[in-house]
């Protein structure tokens, strides 16, 4: 889904067919390992939201709305996580989302 | 927000199943209708249609019903209630019964409907765990 290259990011030409709502990202560094629990309330914090959500860790990205790939990513404590999202409400989701990790124990 | 979609967890031990609901009550959520099937009438190692049609009745709030099997009879025994008591929101899933039954309760949580958790509990299968 990149620009193609001849064309600037923010071109105001022709509206692309899918309007894409804005886009939002954080870093956070994880204060406790994202276990079973914490990845529980990340999923049911991450449903409440319409924006399609990302959660980046090293190599790998998931969909923050799936528990089980959450605790499968087996990041731990110390370690950084990416949470980004694109859509209506993106900025909600990604503040959400970053005080679920950052409260995580 | 309506009523949450019920959860019934069918084993053949009803200490599997109790063990099993309060791990998806602490990793999930305790607002989940959630109830369980486990063992026969007399606390054996075994399934029982009364204990699983009387748990779908106890799980059904509304929003529909999921039923995960772990393994053998309880799909037979669930399979038979659903038989006698035929309802389009009552669900027996294949799943992985620790996983499906996470991932069901957890998105149960957020307010999905019935087709959501299905597919939610569905798509454990295909999760790796490592």
């Amino acid at each position: 889904m990149s620009p193609s290259s001849d064309i600037p990011a923010g071109a105001d030409a022709a509206a692309p067919a899918q309007v894409p709502g804005p886009r939002e990202e954080t870093t956070v560094v994880l204060p406790a390992h994202l276990h079973a629990r914490p990845a529980g309330q990340l999923a049911q914090a991450a449903g409440r939201f319409t924006s399609t959500l990302e959660l980046v860790y090293g190599d790998r990205t998931v969909n923050p709305r799936g528990v089980l790939g959450l605790m499968s990513l087996g990041a731990t404590s110390g370690t950084s996580v990416v949470v980004r999202a694109e859509g209506p409400d993106a900025a909600e989701a990604v503040t959400a989302l970053a005080e679920v990790l950052h409260a995580a124990e | 927000m309506t009523s949450s979609v019920g959860i019934v967890l069918v084993s053949h031990s009803a200490d599997l199943a109790f063990g099993l609901r309060s791990l998806a009550e602490q990793i999930g959520s305790d607002t989940v209708p959630l109830a369980t099937a486990g063992g026969t009438e007399d606390g054996r190692i075994g399934t029982s249609y009364a204990l699983v049609l009387a748990a779908i009745r106890q799980a059904d709030q509304g929003a529909g019903v999921v039923v995960l099997p772990d393994l053998g009879s309880s799909v037979l025994t669930t399979r038979a209630v659903l038989e006698d008591h035929p309802s389009p929101d009552v669900r027996i899933v294949d799943a992985p019964f620790v996983e499906g039954t996470i991932a069901a309760v957890v998105t149960a949580a957020t307010g999905a409907d019935l087709e959501t958790v299905v597919h939610a509990a569905k798509e454990s299968r295909n999760v790796p765990k490592l």
